[in-house]
């Protein structure tokens, strides 16, 4: 494929001008299609609140799963608790101390942001 | 008999490098030196700087002439040589194997939840992309060809895979320079964007702080390399190859269904290219070879291409700001040179450093993975604009 473009700087001028525009107006394009892409879980949404009908043995199932799941979530619960229990205690220095109450923390919280860049910054890659 | 005592030493002597060690050796051998320093020391990209630092200096350690008379040829080079290993290993480079084997392995390695996430930030990556075409210009001013120009200029772009794939076709006879300068500045990044980056922003810039991305669905991660793929391949047949598979290494990362392929593909298979690519690329650094006025001239070009893409990345930031209700912090811009994830971590590390609770590397990785494409758009146009296909 020949080259339309002259060897010369002002060639360098125009491939410069218009690669970078051109560059501005595809990234832009992608980012337009990328900006749809939360439809993607609406019409995923859409397609998951039509289920098929259940037949009495798959209803028999589900709940059995129920049970399981619930037993699942206890379970790690207790774990959390556990863990959560034992980091104060290493925290207080073993000093007499009652976990009043354990909650999710906001997600924009500052401290635990702290908490998640010390232990991203804890095994850092270098 | 001294004399026949002398005759044999000097023949042992011919048989060594030692006699055609140059001053130009010395200086390559304290670059290489550098390298790994730098890699240990200051943790500047290892992976890369140990093995090209490391065959820089084995490559201006001269060995015996190949032929009586001859120029000295090194150790290394003899296994760069037809038939050696690393013959083939820099066969991987100039046949272009390894770049799409690399981009393989980054798109494994690679969460593109944060340029899904913020759309509005993949414009940083077309915007940090100013100093490929300052490069190119200059670099035409100076009397270089208009392809060997666009080769220079690419470097601009900080994606070596990239560089390497644009030299190969715009100019590889300039392949060896070409490649060390995008490595070298990619693993220098650290020091060479914060100067610009603070040059450019206000300490109350540095400190705005943007709020939590969205959640990104796993729908969402399978469908993104399967939509850039098709439009790649649709509108960029000449990066193709590069970003299909670098969409393919995505893919299978994202499935769930292929660990084992996505975990060779980002571990055991991307470890050994990097081995042979820093190979290949240091045994390109013999002396005789790279210092020459040319290749300063591209180090030099490198460098502002850097610093130039630094800066047009921030400044582009600023200029968004201008017209959003929800400020940007303008770091995040630099990002947008690619580098995958060096430039994040760096507008991570300097907004760090102004206020620790403001926690960028995020927020920065949504440019810089943008910046990968801005790239790749950009040397795509080029070899379009340049008749290679």
């Amino acid at each position: 494929m020949p080259t339309i473009v002259p060897d010369t700087v002002q060639g360098a001028l125009i491939v410069s001008v218009i690669d970078f525009f051109l560059s501005f107006l595809i990234i832009s394009g992608i980012g337009i299609v990328l900006s749809f892409f939360p439809m993607l879980n609406r019409l995923a949404q859409f397609v998951k609140a039509a289920p098929p009908a259940r037949t009495a043995h798959d209803t028999k199932a589900a709940q059995g799963s129920k049970v399981v799941q619930k037993h699942h979530v206890d379970t790690e619960a207790q774990d959390n608790i556990a863990a959560i229990a034992a980091a104060v205690f290493v925290v207080m220095d073993g000093a007499p101390h009652r976990i009043l109450k354990i909650e999710p923390s906001a997600r924009t919280s500052s401290w635990s942001a702290e908490g998640r860049i010390a232990q991203h910054g804890s095994h850092h890659v270098r | 008999m001294l004399d026949l005592i002398f005759t044999f030493l000097q023949a042992l002597l011919d048989q060594t490098g030692a006699v055609n060690f140059s001053f130009g050796n010395l200086l390559m051998i304290l670059v290489g030196v550098i390298m790994i320093y730098l890699a240990i020391a200051k943790h500047y990209e290892p992976l890369l700087l140990v093995g090209i630092g490391f065959s820089c200096i084995v490559a201006n350690v001269p060995g015996p002439p190949d032929v009586p008379g001859g120029p000295a040829v090194s150790a290394l080079l003899y296994a760069v040589k037809d038939g050696g290993l690393f013959h083939y290993a820099y066969m991987g480079v100039e046949k272009l194997i390894i770049p799409p084997l690399i981009f393989l392995g980054v798109g494994a390695m690679t969460n593109f939840g944060p340029m899904i996430a913020n759309p509005r930030l993949v414009i940083l990556g077309a915007g940090a992309h100013l100093g490929i075409f300052v490069a190119l210009i200059l670099a035409k001013m100076l009397g270089f060809t208009l392809s060997e120009a666009g080769a220079i200029g690419i470097i601009g772009g900080a994606d070596g895979p990239m560089a390497i794939f644009v030299a190969v076709k715009l100019a590889p006879h300039l392949l060896g320079p070409i490649s060390v300068a995008a490595y070298s500045y990619m693993a220098l990044m650290p020091m060479i964007q914060p100067p610009v980056m603070r040059l450019l922003t206000t300490k109350a810039e540095r400190q705005i702080g943007m709020a939590e991305l969205r959640k990104v669905t796993k729908l969402e991660k399978i469908a993104f390399p399967v939509v850039i793929a098709i439009v790649v391949n649709l509108f960029f047949p000449p990066v193709a190859p590069l970003i299909t598979m670098l969409m393919l290494g995505n893919l299978l990362k994202e499935v769930g269904v292929t660990d084992r392929l996505s975990k060779t593909a980002a571990g055991g298979l991307m470890n050994v290219i990097i081995i042979i690519l820093t190979v290949a690329i240091g045994s390109t650094m013999a002396a005789e070879k790279f210092l020459t006025f040319q290749t300063l001239e591209i180090v030099v070009l490198g460098l502002l291409a850097f610093l130039f893409g630094t800066a047009s990345g921030v400044v582009t930031a600023k200029i968004m700001n201008l017209f959003l209700k929800t400020k940007i912090n303008p770091l995040i811009g630099s990002a947008g040179i690619a580098s995958v994830p060096i430039a994040a971590r760096v507008s991570h590390i300097v907004a760090f450093q102004e206020n620790p609770k403001n926690l960028l590397i995020y927020h920065a990785m949504g440019p810089n993975l943008a910046g990968v494409f801005g790239t790749a758009i950009s040397g795509g146009i080029l070899l379009a604009l340049l008749g290679v296909n």
